[in-house]
């Protein structure tokens, strides 16, 4: 009996299969050694081991003794919760149950540069057609720029489905990267003086706001957008389904659950089902290569979007009433890495500038600003392809 | 220009402008919400009861 018959999985390895399993323990590492998204890098690490062992039973095989195939566990998970797109919509519950809209009550003009920060998504887009691919392909690239996972998965699954992995490994690590992303792209856009703008209004900072308006939010929200834009209901009617939970004040336990159970659950089946798509054969190709780098070119270009649409905005504005244009980088929807971020560079220039409530307020709409980009692309790019 | 590129930059821009069109409408839809169900100090429960006791024992 020879060593195929005895190890088949070792008889059956590449380098490529190394390589994979490299890139698992990779993630694994980033995931615990340095915190970056533990809760979907891990899964998706383990995930990437666990496919890319030679005939692992958790891939559908094909069984050599009947030419049948058997059916495995992350196939039926892909089918069932991704191609459906039900595992990303319920993280959208979650998300929902966990965003508090109140600071977007007390300064709704920052509501804009969610839209600004956007700008990122659209120009990788073009850039990812430029390189040769096709416009459904490259509008999945392009999400990666919306800083926001379930929305680049929700996307690239009914796109892109074939380059969902590298898709999901870049959004997610991005996510993770924003403190080490914006402030160069921040400080080589801005002048110290600008930077120096403070914006603490005590007015707005305290003001409070009614219960009944943040019940009323999403209700109405979800009804607008789909009037607008039904397409886009499934994505923007899951996160605000979820804020509902949250704000009604009847549903504390399911508001509780939603925000921990839920997210926790689902983001386990999310990673490791969409490390189901890191085989091999799959990941290891220049276009994994390409669209890190794209991703990375995305997430830089939000962050001039931004910025560039705050300092446009403060030629109309008179002095004492500009905006620091450090806040337009917060229109991005990692939340609230990106707010914290902008804080942080704020007092580094000046200790009594407290950049938190505005940056927090940007940063919400960020989160709004990428599920309505996710919309758009979703209606657009069907009717043009 | 091939036909992809003319649609990435269709999209781009269609899609630019609908997020700020989008925006600017939930911008509107919160001044709306602000304006006609404004933060209202609610009284505690019990001075509430103590309240409506008080106005009982007067009549």
């Amino acid at each position: 009996m020879g060593l195929e018959q005895l190890l088949p999985a070792i008889a059956g390895m590449t380098w490529q299969h190394l390589v994979m399993i490299g890139v698992g323990l990779i993630l694994i590492y980033l995931a615990i050694a340095k915190n970056y998204e533990p809760t979907l890098l891990l899964p998706m690490g383990f995930g990437a081991i666990l496919v890319n062992i030679p005939l692992s039973s958790a891939l559908t095989q094909i069984d050599p003794a009947t030419g049948q195939a058997v059916e495995g566990v992350l196939n039926v998970f892909f089918d069932a919760g991704i191609a459906t797109e039900i595992f990303p919509l319920l993280i959208f519950i979650a998300i929902g149950a966990m965003i508090d809209f109140s600071p977007l009550f007390r300064n709704p003009s920052l509501l804009l540069f969610g839209a600004a920060a956007q700008f990122g998504i659209f120009l990788t887009m073009m850039f990812a057609s430029l390189l040769g691919y096709d416009i459904r392909e490259a509008a999945s690239i392009g999400i990666i720029g919306a800083a926001d996972g379930p929305t680049s998965i929700v996307v690239a699954s009914r796109f892109a489905p074939s380059l969902l992995g590298p898709i999901s490994v870049a959004a997610y690590s991005y996510m993770a990267l924003v403190p080490i992303i914006q402030p160069p792209v921040i400080r080589l856009l801005t002048s110290r003086r600008e930077r120096l703008i403070r914006m603490s209004s005590a007015n707005h900072n305290n003001k409070r706001i009614s219960k009944k308006a943040l019940i009323a939010f999403p209700v109405v929200i979800t009804i607008a957008a789909g009037i607008i834009a039904p397409s886009s209901l499934s994505l923007i009617g899951f996160l605000m389904f979820g804020n509902l939970i949250r704000e009604c004040g009847v549903l504390n336990k399911l508001s509780l659950s939603a925000q921990n159970e839920l997210s926790s659950l689902v983001t386990i089946l999310l990673g490791i089902t969409i490390a189901s798509t890191m085989t091999a054969d799959r990941f290891i190709r220049t276009d994994t290569l390409i669209i890190i780098a794209l991703g990375l070119f995305a997430f830089i270009f939000d962050t001039f979007g931004g910025v560039i649409f705050a300092k446009f905005l403060n030629l109309f504005r008179k002095e004492g009433n500009k905006i620091n244009p450090m806040i337009g980088a917060c229109g991005i929807s990692a939340f609230p890495m990106s707010a914290r971020v902008i804080h942080q560079m704020g007092q580094k220039e000046d200790p009594y500038n407290y950049l938190l409530m505005p940056a927090i307020s940007a940063n919400v709409g960020g989160q709004i600003g990428s599920v309505v980009a996710g919309g758009i692309i979703l209606t657009l790019t069907p009717l043009l392809s | 220009m091939t036909s992809t590129i003319q649609t990435a930059l269709f999209i781009a821009v269609v899609g630019l402008a609908g997020i700020f069109i989008f925006m600017s409408f939930f911008y509107l839809i919160i001044l709306a919400l602000d304006k006609y169900l404004p933060y209202r100090e609610e009284k505690p429960a019990e001075e509430f009861i103590e309240e409506t006791f008080e106005e009982e024992e007067e009549e």
